[in-house]
């Protein structure tokens, strides 16, 4: 592991110089009339223009970085209707139509994959995690160009961080990250220590930034802070992360999920916070001149009414219990048999966004307590 | 961090939502609901379904969405739909005529294991609509009907205004080789035939349960009782096989929407063997 030492100075430096190359995005700075911070009151992401604006030691934010990787909306296709002898106007540089000639009646598809150097700035280890599981997700199978064309484009800086109340990556083993970023930093009061990921990231850090060696007595501070970080957690999950798969495939028929149905609003808030949450919809929208238009995607939500529901009529996950279990099984179980690792990092998101206080923890101890009374 | 790089590094990959143009060249109507559409995919290539298959149908500004191939594998350009107007995708699609333009991808998913059934009795059990991506298979056996054993199709339907394909289930019944029987869920004053559900056909079926394979397709409430009365003729899980449907947006495993437990019905089906999806939570 290659530690490199940066004063604070250094880091700001080092945000200037990848200015230069990428639009960096990163937790910004409340600012308590501005426009930047949550209404909830939580740190928000935001395009930064310097470091100033970035607010590094920061709790946990409001959305994750997915953000970035995933849009809340991207556009898939874009497509123009028109007579057959219209001239060929390229929608998008690089991008080659279907049917150059136009289709008959002049109809032309061209798909859009927008992607630019971008770096995420402060990621904590949670996020890198599920960054990690949503790279899987696009890659297998057929793969997402629009993802995986952003993800190639991206590099990662995390920085390492304390949990506030609702936290419980411990409990889920992402409390660090071994890998998934090409930067990564640790806090040790008198600056920073760097932990090399890539060679990307290493030839970054020395082309904008002064730094050197870390020492050993550096060095040890991280597992000081380390150590501090894994006594500081309120909130956890009273099993091992491994056994948690067969606890959600033995608790199918548990009353919790009743419980927690009858309260929850079926308002699909903890899909939208949640950094490991990828479903999609495809909707289709024509400008007004009613000859062009695009295809996009739009981030759903599971938890929504009509989310499993065939043009016939019939819903498959019709009550809330029953879509709030399919949420619940997704991050510990069915993700897991899909692609391996918890989908749940811990990040506590869906808790503190929750109108009615479910608590992801707290339901997975009821039914760690339900299954220990089984005989 | 070496294998989860290495799966970013995607340079050639094209977007897979782009679709292929393809021309309406015959509209039929098979009901008040149905129409079958004759299409021809525009470059000339061959769509190269199995039975089973669906493929994503598109009318740009008014949504795609997955539609089954109700014709069987054919070596030209041409495959046959039939969509019932139910949304605003179809209810567009119903408005279109003989030249009008659509766009489609695929074929996806996993069709019929028409291998697996050479050699076997069949038994077709189809419910409604169920009955358009089982042409698919039933045209295909027939056009090698001697591969297989005895066939058997019974189909239930609402009303008898809503039967689909009825010149061609009157031919397959005359010069097909096949026992065909219909029945409607309610009694008709036009309805000479049998009335009730399509399960009431199986007690009185001669069957050999060693050499049967049943191929089912229907609404999801048909799934249990037909299965049932399966097990009470012996047939193994693993000789039956039933298409499932769900909401789809994607046809890539990406959505989410088709999602049962584990499994993404885009990909390890629409098609399944019972014996696998028997014990799956949620799948019937």
């Amino acid at each position: 592991m290659e530690y490199r030492f940066l004063s604070k100075k250094g880091v700001a430096s080092f945000v200037t110089g990848l200015l230069k190359e990428f639009r960096v995005y990163g937790p910004v700075k409340l600012v308590p009339a501005g426009s930047k911070q949550g209404k909830d009151g939580f740190p928000m992401y935001g395009e930064v223009a310097s470091p100033d604006e970035l607010n590094l030691l920061h709790t946990p934010t409001h959305l994750s970085p997915k953000q970035y990787l995933f849009p809340p909306k991207e556009t898939l296709l874009k497509f123009k209707k028109g007579a057959p002898t219209s001239p060929f106007i390229p929608l998008q540089r690089g991008t080659p139509f279907l049917s150059p000639s136009g289709g008959g009646q002049g109809e032309e598809i061209a798909p859009v994959v927008e992607a630019y150097d971008q770096a995420l700035f402060g990621v904590h280890p949670c996020d890198i995690h599920a960054i990690r599981l949503l790279d899987r997700v696009f890659a297998y199978g057929t793969p997402d160009a629009n993802y995986l064309k952003r993800r190639e484009r991206t590099v990662i800086i995390g920085i390492d961080c304390l949990p506030d109340k609702h936290c419980f990556c411990k409990s889920v083993n992402t409390m660090k990250a071994e890998s998934g970023f090409d930067i990564f930093l640790h806090d040790i009061g008198s600056g920073f220590l760097a932990e090399i990921g890539t060679q990307k990231g290493k030839e970054l850090l020395f082309k904008y930034t002064k730094t050197r060696r870390a020492t050993l007595k550096e060095a040890s501070k991280i597992d000081i802070f380390q150590k501090k970080k894994a006594e500081s957690f309120t909130s956890s999950i009273n099993a091992e992360a491994s056994t948690l798969p067969l606890l959600y495939s033995g608790s199918y028929n548990s009353p919790v999920w009743e419980k927690i149905g009858k309260i929850c609003y079926g308002c699909g808030s903890c899909n939208n916070v949640c950094p490991t949450c990828y479903c999609f919809d495809v909707r289709d929208e024509m400008k007004a001149n009613l000859t062009e238009g695009e295809r996009y995607r739009v981030w759903d939500a599971c938890l929504l009414e009509d989310f499993a529901k065939v043009a016939g009529g019939h819903n498959f996950r019709k009550t809330r219990a029953e879509r709030l279990r399919h949420r619940f099984n997704r991050k510990f179980q069915y993700q897991v048999d899909r692609f391996g690792g918890l989908f749940c990092v811990g990040c506590g998101r869906c808790i503190r966004t929750c109108l009615v206080n479910i608590n992801i923890v707290e339901v997975t101890n009821e039914l760690i307590e339900e299954s220990n009374r089984k005989p | 961090m070496s294998s989860l790089k290495s799966q970013t590094v995607s340079h050639n990959i094209s977007s897979p939502y782009l679709s292929r143009l393809a021309r309406i060249e015959r509209v039929t109507r098979l009901t008040e609901k149905e129409r079958l559409f004759n299409i021809a995919i525009e470059d000339s290539k061959t769509l190269g379904h199995a039975p089973g298959q669906f493929i994503m149908l598109s009318i740009p500004g008014f949504g795609e969405a997955p539609i089954s191939v109700s014709s069987p594998p054919d070596k030209g350009n041409m495959f046959e739909l039939c969509v019932r107007a139910v949304g605003n995708l179809t209810n567009a699609l119903h408005n279109l005529t003989k030249e009008d333009k659509i766009w489609i991808r695929g074929p996806y998913g996993k069709g019929f294991p028409v291998e697996n059934l050479k050699h076997k009795d069949l038994l077709f059990i189809a419910g409604g609509i169920g009955l358009v991506p089982m042409r698919s298979l039933i045209k295909t056996v027939l056009n090698e009907r001697s591969s297989y054993g005895s066939v058997h199709l019974l189909y239930g339907i609402k009303g008898p205004d809503e039967i689909l394909f009825k010149d061609e289930l009157l031919q397959w019944g005359r010069t097909g080789n096949i026992n065909i029987q219909i029945t409607v869920d309610k009694p008709h004053p036009e309805w000479k035939g049998h009335t009730g559900v399509v399960t009431t056909f199986i007690p009185p079926l001669k069957i050999d349960e060693t050499k049967t394979a049943a191929i089912v397709v229907g609404p999801p409430v048909m799934y249990k009782y037909v299965i049932m009365s399966l097990g009470d003729k012996r047939i193994a899980g693993h000789d039956i096989y039933l298409s499932l449907e769900r909401r789809m947006k994607c046809g890539l495993g990406k959505c989410g929407h088709c999602q049962i437990n584990s499994i993404y019905v885009c990909q390890e089906g629409p098609v399944f063997r019972l014996s696998n999806i028997r014990y799956l939570r949620e799948a019937i």
